[in-house]
């Protein structure tokens, strides 16, 4: 769960961070596209029943390592992009502790052999 | 401690409690109240818009040209999709999950649709404008918090009508909630889960 609420902050520090590092261009609208998108799938992954949305800031982090450089910022753009990146990945990575429990989760709804049909009394 | 029979089966907890509804419903006001807010300004029955961080940018964001690509305004648009989402929310007791899956899906594709509309739009503010909108920034908060907590009632129905599916049920009967599911006796769907 902390994992994502950190990892909602990075989204929201994206969104500022040209403004606040003062860089335009390419890298600045990158930021600014990638910002809230990150924020959004991180804040939906702090509930259990959809942790798994986690999953979609991996491939946005590791393209915040590398946009800096294809999309040519100067030195903060680019120190920055790779921090970010690395730690989304990071904190992407972490499913954290799952507490409840959601009869199969959502791949029940495809594999007719998990959760109740699984269950003792169906056997 | 007995089961609560309410309580999906292989669930720990019952996603459509009160406990578990009435914040989404709360948040869900809150964003009607803002949104409606905004549209007040958009349709100029006010004058202002409180805007403590961006100077002009609310004004700015509120009048732009993709603020009236619809006949209505969009905060207008969000202030409706709030109330949908919170009546939505409401509606039915708490065995909703299994008793009208037609009004938990229902409540999870307004709240799924409005969070991405959010979402653009806080995209397209700086970027097509230059500017932000600390109230647009809210309302798009508050759409977005919404969805995580949504969305485990919408599972539980979803589960369910696979269910009643595997076993030959009446699918639509029990989407509309006009047949207990057919094949699936509630003593046997309530046994299911009493592991």
């Amino acid at each position: 769960m902390w994992a994502q609420v950190i990892n909602t902050a990075i989204g929201i520090w994206l969104m500022a961070a040209p403004a606040v590092l003062g860089y335009g261009g390419a890298a600045a609208l990158n930021d600014r596209i990638a910002g809230p998108i990150v924020a959004t799938f991180a804040a939906v992954a702090v509930t259990e029943a959809t942790r798994g949305a986690r999953l979609v800031n991996l491939p946005i982090g590791l393209w915040m390592v590398v946009a800096p450089w294809a999309l040519g910022g100067p030195t903060t753009a680019v120190l920055n992009g790779m921090v970010v990146g690395g730690l989304l990945v990071g904190f992407a990575s972490i499913r954290g502790r799952i507490r409840e429990r959601f009869g199969g989760g959502w791949v029940a709804l495809f594999r007719a052999d998990t959760g109740w049909a699984r269950l003792p009394e169906h056997e | 401690m007995p089961r609560d029979p309410d309580i999906p089966p292989g669930w720990s907890y019952n996603p459509a409690s009160w406990a578990q509804r009435l914040p989404i419903v709360a948040a869900a006001i809150l964003g009607f109240a803002i949104a409606g807010y905004l549209s007040a300004f958009q349709f100029g029955w006010i004058g202002s818009v409180w805007e403590p961080f961006f100077g002009d940018g609310s004004r700015e964001i509120l009048d732009s040209k993709i603020s009236r690509l619809l006949p209505i305004p969009d905060a207008a648009l969000g202030a409706l999709g709030y109330l949908a989402d919170a009546v939505a929310g409401l509606i039915g007791g708490r065995r909703r999950w299994r008793t009208m899956p037609w009004i938990v899906v229902s409540f999870g594709i307004l709240v799924g649709p409005l969070g991405a509309v959010s979402v653009a739009l806080v995209i397209l503010q700086p970027t097509m404008f230059g500017e932000w909108c600390t109230l647009c920034l809210a309302t798009a908060a508050i759409s977005v918090v919404m969805i995580g907590p949504a969305m485990d009632e919408v599972l539980a129905s979803c589960q369910y009508l696979r269910r009643v599916y595997d076993r030959g049920g009446p699918f639509w009967g029990a989407f509309w909630g006009l047949s207990a599911g057919g094949a699936i006796r509630p003593e046997v769907e309530f046994q299911g889960g009493s592991r």
